[in-house]
Formats: C-alpha cells, sequence, structure tokens
C-alpha cells in the first residue's frame, strides 16, 4: 500500500497563499512518487476534517501549512487545528510545520518516545515577497529564496529520505542561498542585509524533534 | 551606556536596515501579518508586538554576526 501524506494549504492572506502555492508543488511531487494525497485546501483546512482524517486514514506524512505559535497549529482562518491537547495525535508520523514558532513548544512534546519526527520552527517562519508578482507566486524570486528550501524539508521525506537527512538538506539550501545573497551584498544591491536575516531566522529557527532516523518504508 | 539608550540606538539601526530595503518588497511574518516597508517602520517606531518581532530578528541577526557563528556556519559548508 502506497504512503499517504495529508497537506493543509489554507488560503486567506499573502502568507498563506504563497504557502499554499508552494505546497501545491509538493503534492505534484508526492504524485509523480506514487505518494496518496489528502489536500485540505482553504476553508477544508479545519480542525474537525483534520482530526477526523487522521483518527481514520491514519496518514504517515502530515505536511501543516498556516499560522501558529509556541503552543499550536493554525488552519482556515486562524483556527487552531493542532494544540497540546491533541498533539499526540502526530506521534509516529513524520511531520513537517510550515507554521510560526510551533517547533518551540508544541513540536518539543513530540521529542520523547516518538519514533516519528516534527520538523517546524522555534521562531516567526519569515519570507520576502516581491509585491509586483504577489498574484503570480511561481514568477516571485524574492519568495523562492526562502520556500524553495523550506519545500526541500518534505520533498525529501516523501522521497524517503530520514528526517534528519531532509531537515539538513533543507538547511544546506539556506546556506547556499545565504551565500548567493551575501554576493548580492558585495555587489552593494540594496536589500541584501534584509534577506540575509530573514534566512538567517528561518535557518537557525528550523528545528529536528523525534527520531532523527524516522523515515517512510 | 544604560538601557534605554541601547534600545534606541537598536530601534534605530533596525529602523536604518528597513529604510534601504526596495519598495517593492513585503515581509510575511507568519501570523503578525504581511508588510511593507513603511509599515514596518511604523511598527517599529510605535513598537507593538510586530515591531517588537522586527526587533528581535535584527538582534538574532546582529548576535549571529558579531559572534562569528554566521560565517563558521556558511565556511563549514565549504
Amino acid at each position: 500500500m502506497s504512503e499517504l501524506l495529508l497537506v493543509t494549504r489554507p488560503k486567506y492572506d499573502d502568507g498563506t497563499e504563497y504557502l499554499a502555492y508552494y505546497s501545491s508543488l509538493i503534492i505534484k511531487e508526492a504524485e509523480k512518487e506514487g505518494i496518496q494525497v489528502k489536500d485540505f485546501e482553504g476553508k477544508e483546512a479545519d480542525k474537525k476534517n483534520v482530526i477526523n482524517f487522521i483518527e481514520k486514514k491514519n496518514p504517515k506524512i502530515i505536511f501543516i501549512n498556516g499560522h501558529g505559535d509556541e503552543n499550536s497549529l493554525c488552519g482556515h482562518g486562524d483556527a487552531i487545528i493542532f494544540s497540546l491537547d491533541n498533539i499526540t495525535l502526530l506521534k509516529e508520523k513524520l511531520v513537517y510545520a510550515r507554521a510560526c514558532s510551533a517547533g518551540a513548544i508544541l513540536g518539543a512534546n513530540l521529542a520523547e518516545r516518538n519514533n516519528g519526527c516534527f520538523i517546524g520552527y522555534k521562531y516567526p517562519f519569515q519570507f520576502w515577497i516581491d509585491e509586483k508578482w504577489s498574484s503570480k507566486p511561481s514568477n516571485d524570486n524574492a519568495a523562492k529564496l526562502y520556500l524553495e528550501p523550506s519545500n526541500e524539508v518534505i520533498s525529501s521525506i516523501i522521497k524517503g529520505k530520514t528526517a534528519k537527512e531532509s531537515h539538513e538538506r533543507s538547511k544546506n539550501m539556506m546556506m547556499k542561498n545565504m551565500k548567493k545573497v551575501l554576493k548580492l551584498g558585495e555587489k552593494k544591491e540594496p536589500g541584501a542585509m534584509g534577506m540575509l536575516q530573514v534566512l538567517w531566522n528561518n535557518f537557525d529557527g528550523q528545528v529536528l524533534h523525534g527520531n532523527p532516523l524516522a523515515k517512510i518504508e | 551606556m544604560s538601557e534605554e539608550k541601547q534600545d534606541e540606538e537598536l530601534k534605530e539601526l533596525v529602523l536604518a536596515r528597513i529604510g534601504i530595503m526596495p519598495p517593492n518588497l513585503k515581509l510575511s511574518i507568519g501570523n503578525f501579518g504581511t508588510f511593507t516597508k513603511q509599515e514596518m517602520i511604523e511598527h517599529v517606531k510605535c513598537g507593538d508586538a510586530a515591531g517588537k518581532q522586527i526587533i528581535q530578528m535584527q538582534i538574532s541577526f546582529i548576535k549571529a554576526l558579531t559572534s562569528g557563528r554566521l560565517i563558521e556556519i556558511l565556511n563549514k559548508n565549504e
């Protein structure tokens, strides 16, 4: 039986629109890898739908997009899907939470006695958007610097890499992009430092909890 | 230097850094929102939650630069 990937893709502000677009690229990749996908898009990304699905279908890979804080992960309209009350639903799974700060406390609850993993962020996940392309994220080279390395986490997981490998491949891409931006800074490109510090924020903030060797079978 | 003066100088540094960003770029900071350059300046000046978050990111970056940690990490990958 093929693995099952659950994706939440709320779309109700600039940030979530971009995350939703980049997640759609992962959905296409997963389907090419023969992985079944359940996509909770827009308003469907709510607690009732997601929790029901996890309880019934037991997806192995969980990819959460949206807003969050140290203690929660949200879906559509900032409504909480996961909190300390139900985080154990994510045990034994391969979880990537592309959201703010949930890696600090919520994800840390999955560090012990868990054969799965939680990759997320202990700080707010951030990225620059080029307003010229905000209605067409695919053309936005500013956002690409942040969202391609982020996609690498889940892209690596669905290709069978371990949690540690996936986490490190993503960080390596961020390092590569930091060097690219540093070169722009050397050419006195305005905004290079601003772009670099956001890459650093996401690099320093990305954390892995749980079993570093966790992977799909 | 008093803490107040340090905070003020840091704020000025952050404002200067934001000031040189190209006007077409906006920063998405999770549930704090997405901000134009001008909006970021206003939030930093008024010191609200978003403004504090922007400053905190700056502090973290400065620490990584001055401690050598950023360069050490980038050089490790060469």
